[in-house]
């Protein structure tokens, strides 16, 4: 375990110096996913200001369920991010084989040495917008703050189970550089309160890909408007993750090194 | 004429054999048949909440906000373009340099190109994508005027072109043109109005968008889809819309001829 920390650690530090080589390039991507992600709200912001409304969503509640989910994507492309484009290429080029003769694991070795320290600002573009929201819709009762730490981490969870479905989709689906618009789709009903959308999309939602868990649950704990069901929803995060791994270690078995 | 026929004969070889190639990763294109209704069923339920019980906004009303996103969506595949990508590989590589050994210029080639990548994209995401709206979706998706949209989709298709191109040949001087290209996509994206239509924004903005341009390659040929045109005050009627997006795109071929040629100028086919 100390030596995949120390590994880990290593890789980290790797990263940051990579990126200060090349430090112009890496400000430049990180002001343009900062400006991104102010700019990502518009649309809602757009909405109130022609006097309509998400019912029952004031626009500093859907803007908290934003931030939220700009924090756990800036989270998971952080650590995950880079998994499934270093796995495509690899499998593209036939040269997986390099990373399996590593003598470390080879899914903590392709999450290791693909920290991405582009997505910090991704990550802090969502805390600035996070801050600012959640100055506006009120006090926060601790007990909150404690259910949205535990959903939030939830939602992170389920982030990197897509990651690596999609990086282990790449194995069979070789050199398809879409795969990634899959998961964004999907991803895409989790940006928004889910009541607007019909029971079965909101079960789907929370059980079987839990995208509600990324910005909506742990909006709505900050907000107080979780029931003890939808605590029920975390399990169904893990075992998202745990099957994201499950399905991308199969598929390094199914590998046959041939080259796309 | 002779030449035009031997103008025609190349397009059609060039973009016969990008079809061809494309072809063989056709399964690519179809992940549009899940993300392209994923996608609508959002905006389906998102305006659908949205609208509540107002009538109009932004001065459309529902069926028409749907029938608008559902346009935007099938316009995108049919304009598609990464001729900017493309550009900036060559030049970087120093690729680029065979071209000039071709009996064909390479911003021909590249739009040759496009159009038999999206002849492709036509058949795999178009028509796919037409039928889930149709048939699952129950969106009236007949043009207001068939002829006019077909026409306002074709200015879109250079527009788009010629704008991404013009990215592109900032490589000549930034040899990697990907952080221009990021901050392109990202306001394109939200001034083109395919995130929400324009007659959102402030009226400023709007006016403003009549100047770029962003909205002649989504919200223009989307509204001439729905048979109303109206931005920052301006009301057009839909030939006259049509040949605003006309003198646009002219307006935009001239610039691009003019940053081409500056280009050329600075080519040293070295590559980075």
């Amino acid at each position: 375990m100390k030596r995949y920390v120390e590994v880990y650690k290593q890789c980290m530090y790797s990263a940051v110096q990579t990126a200060s080589a090349y430090r112009m390039n890496f400000i430049v991507s990180s002001l343009i996913t900062l400006i991104g992600n102010i700019l990502f709200p518009l649309v809602t912001l757009l909405i109130y200001r022609a006097g309509t409304s998400f019912p029952g969503w004031s626009l500093y509640e859907v803007l908290l369920i934003q931030s939220v989910f700009t924090m756990s994507s800036g989270l998971s492309s952080l650590v995950f991010g880079g998994v499934m484009w270093t796995t495509m290429s690899h499998v593209r080029e036939g040269s997986f084989e390099v990373v399996l003769l590593k003598p470390l694991n080879p899914l903590f070795y392709l999450v290791a040495t693909t920290f991405s320290t582009e997505s910090a600002g991704l990550f802090l573009g969502g805390a600035a917008l996070f801050v600012f929201s959640a100055w506006h819709v009120g006090a926060i009762p601790a007990l909150a703050w404690l259910q949205f730490a535990g959903m939030f981490f939830a939602g992170t969870a389920v982030l990197a189970g897509l990651s690596l479905m999609m990086a282990a989709m790449s194995f069979k689906w070789v050199g398809n550089s879409r795969i990634s618009e899959l998961a964004d789709s999907v991803l895409s009903v989790g940006k928004y309160p889910l009541p607007i959308f019909p029971k079965a999309v909101q079960a789907a939602a929370t059980m079987i890909i839990p995208v509600g868990m990324v910005g909506f649950l742990p909006a709505s704990a900050l907000l107080g408007r979780v029931g003890a069901s939808d605590f029920a929803a975390i399990l169904p995060c893990f075992v998202f993750l745990w099957a994201g791994i499950w399905v991308y270690r199969h598929m390094i078995r199914l590998y046959e090194g041939v080259g796309g | 004429m002779n030449r035009l026929k031997h103008n025609w004969r190349i397009c059609r070889s060039v973009a016969a054999v990008t079809y061809k190639e494309w072809s063989a990763y056709r399964t690519h294109s179809l992940v549009s048949v899940i993300v392209g209704p994923v996608y609508f069923m959002v905006q389906y339920f998102i305006w659908t909440a949205v609208y509540g019980g107002q009538a109009t906004l932004g001065g459309l009303d529902l069926q028409q906000m749907i029938r608008y996103f559902g346009a935007t969506a099938l316009i995108g595949y049919l304009i598609m373009d990464f001729a900017d990508w493309n550009l900036s590989m060559l030049v970087r590589t120093g690729k680029f340099l065979t071209f000039h050994l071709r009996p064909v210029d390479h911003r021909s080639f590249a739009l040759f190109q496009k159009l038999g990548h999206r002849f492709l994209g036509f058949v795999f995401e178009f028509l796919p994508c037409l039928l889930i709206f149709i048939l699952i979706f129950g969106i009236d998706m007949r043009p207001a005027s068939l002829p006019w949209t077909i026409v306002s989709v074709l200015l879109a298709f250079l527009m788009n072109f010629y704008v991404n191109y013009t990215i592109g040949l900032t490589s000549f001087w930034l040899v990697q043109s990907g952080g221009i290209r990021s901050a392109f996509m990202l306001v394109s994206g939200i001034f083109s109005g395919a995130l929400i239509p324009l007659d959102f924004f402030p009226h400023w903005l709007q006016v403003t968008q009549l100047f770029l341009p962003f909205q002649y390659i989504a919200y223009m040929p989307a509204m001439v889809f729905t048979g109303h045109y109206s931005l920052g005050g301006l009301e057009l009627s839909i030939p006259e819309a049509v040949g605003m997006q006309g003198a646009a795109v002219l307006v935009m071929f001239g610039c691009n001829e003019l940053v081409r040629r500056r280009a050329m100028k600075q080519f040293t086919a070295v590559g980075a």
